[in-house]
């Protein structure tokens, strides 16, 4: 899959993330919302009436569109949690 | 009150320009200081940078005033000030007690003499057909994720809705190598022509907004005015956006729409003050349009209607980084008189310097706000399908069949049509609801009042607010 992240930033420490049980490559220090956007990733949860697929819009903790399950816990903002690795993220694509 | 709970002269909430400004003069005059961010780094929205342990981006350049407010930043971290970044305001008392949620989702309270609100504001939306779509975000974060994490949203990508900030986010898009289809502005281009001898005010940003804009002209992206999204369209995310020439009213004039093939939409129109915090607090808010919405009222030391709480920054009226600096210089200043750590003589000499300085910051913050004015007509286009509070899928239709029922206040239509109940608790469409209430339902803004906020102003989950309670 294409990186979408800026070449001109040399990263450090890589991670591993388990995205719906897919590995999926991060950096330390990314939040799990650049990693999957990195990726490619655009849907990440379903809107609770419709159940329309939503993806993140405010990307600074205000709006919610862009939670995530995170071991197992789920309403997690992507957008305010840094990856960990082995960290393994639930999208409900 | 529990013994474990600490106790602090000083809590500063938002670590922005002005609350780190504000930090940073504090410390060094034996005050017990707290420093409390909701986010994973200090500095608030505008200061943003590739954390170093991520990655080296020693080729990052900040400009003149985020230089300074680096500097702040790293200042206060060596300084004997208490931290907590991570950390959210969820609640307050009224014995001086702020409820906190710290980021191992722990409930906790603090007490404090004095309180300042630094809370800044977040980006304002204005819906349209398909906004829900995965793939349309907002300027910002598109410009969170190039700045802070390194990562472009998409490799090509459309950008609309009004204001300077459009081309700030398209600039460093383009710089990164991304290819922008365009920039459609909602505003004519004579509006802003009109606007720019009080831009002379304050020259650096007005040679900010020539950087931006020249980069974009030179580089042959297209950029048109009067220009709004008709509608965005995907079956499951964005695929096409569908965008149309506009009147002055905002209504797009027919027979005008262009289709643009692109997964990505950046919007922005501009920005809102998060005065959820100091509402809960009991102070007074006042409404002007020419400020950014609903504002804290405060007096010219930056003091608000309650005793012993001060508010700073955005949240006085959305006015950038400059105004900011100089409040939190204010705030800082009114807290030492307080605790009469500084001179009579010298406080009087200092206060009156910085007031005559935020007198010329607030021309801007009128100029500022302008750019970002939504012209009524499109909100009264809205399609009745249209989602408004995305939290709750509440379209158009059932806001306006509440508001044809007569339940024409923030309040009545929450309880009526449950609008802005959900997570967010309304900062999404809040604004949004606002001009509904006014254009549609013709009253005057002030006289709607504002929002009603409740604890606790994030979502806390039940187990955590259990632990504290026991």
């Amino acid at each position: 899959m294409d990186d979408l992240r800026i070449g001109t930033i040399k990263r450090k420490e890589k991670v591993k993330l388990l995205v719906n049980g897919k590995e999926v490559p991060a950096y330390k220090g990314e939040t799990i919302l650049a990693a999957l956007m990195a990726a490619g990733y655009k849907k990440l949860k379903r809107s609770p009436l419709k159940k329309e697929s939503r993806g993140a819009l405010c990307g600074m903790g205000v709006c919610f569109e862009c939670m995530v399950t995170v071991n197992g816990i789920p309403n997690i903002r992507s957008c305010m949690t840094e990856v960990e690795n082995n960290m393994e993220i639930g999208t409900d694509e | 009150m529990n013994d474990k709970e600490k106790k602090y002269n000083v809590v500063i909430v938002g670590s922005g320009f002005s609350g780190a400004v504000a930090a940073d003069i504090l410390a060094g005059h034996d005050l017990d200081i707290l420093l409390v961010d909701e986010n994973i780094h200090l500095g608030g929205q505008l200061l943003r940078k590739i954390p170093p342990e991520l990655g080296d981006h020693s080729s990052y350049r900040p400009d003149h005033v985020k230089k300074i407010g680096f500097r702040f930043v790293e200042n206060i971290k060596n300084k004997k000030i208490t931290i907590l970044n991570r950390t959210c305001m969820v609640g307050i008392y009224p014995d001086n007690r702020l409820l906190l949620e710290s980021e191992r989702n722990e409930v906790f309270a603090v007490s404090y003499d004095v309180l300042l609100f630094a809370t800044g504001a977040r980006e304002r939306f204005l819906p349209f057909r398909g906004w829900t779509l995965p793939g349309v975000y907002s300027t910002g974060l598109v410009q969170v994720m190039m700045k802070s994490s390194g990562v472009l949203p998409d490799r090509e990508m459309l950008i609309a809705g009004s204001g300077l900030f459009l081309f700030s986010v398209g600039y460093e898009f383009l710089k990164n190598k991304g290819k922008l289809l365009g920039i459609m502005e909602q505003t004519g281009m004579m509006d802003k022509v009109k606007m720019l001898p009080l831009l002379f005010h304050q020259f650096s940003k007005f040679a900010e907004g020539a950087k931006f804009l020249s980069r974009i002209y030179l580089s042959g992206v297209p950029v048109r005015y009067r220009r709004a999204v008709v509608e965005a369209r995907g079956k499951d995310s964005l695929e096409e956006v569908v965008v149309g020439k506009v009147d002055s009213d905002g209504k797009v004039i027919e027979g005008t729409e262009k289709i643009y093939k692109t997964g990505t939409l950046g919007v922005g129109y501009g920005f809102v003050p998060n005065v959820e915090g100091p509402q809960l607090a009991g102070c007074d808010l006042e409404f002007s349009d020419s400020k950014g919405g609903w504002i804290v009222k405060v007096n010219g030391a930056l003091e608000t209607s309650v005793e012993n709480i001060l508010a700073a920054g955005e949240i006085t009226g959305v006015g950038g980084a400059f105004k900011s600096i100089n409040e939190g210089k204010i705030a800082a200043l009114t807290i030492l008189d307080k605790f009469e750590k500084v001179g009579k003589d010298d406080h009087l000499r200092q206060l009156k310097r910085l007031t005559k300085e935020r007198e010329h910051h607030m021309e801007f913050v009128h100029y500022f706000n302008s750019l970002y004015k939504i012209p009524g007509g499109a909100v009264k286009v809205i399609p009745d399908d249209t989602v408004i509070c995305r939290c709750e899928d509440i379209t158009m239709g059932a806001v306006k069949e509440g508001l044809g029922m007569g339940f024409n206040t923030p309040r009545a239509l929450k309880t009526a049509v449950r609008v802005s109940m959900g997570n967010c608790q309304g900062r999404t469409c809040g604004p949004v609801i606002y001009d509904i209430l006014s254009i549609l339902g013709k009253q005057e803004r002030e006289s709607i009042g504002p929002f009603l906020v409740r604890p606790p102003l994030k979502p806390v989950s039940i187990g955590a607010m259990a632990k504290y309670n026991k």
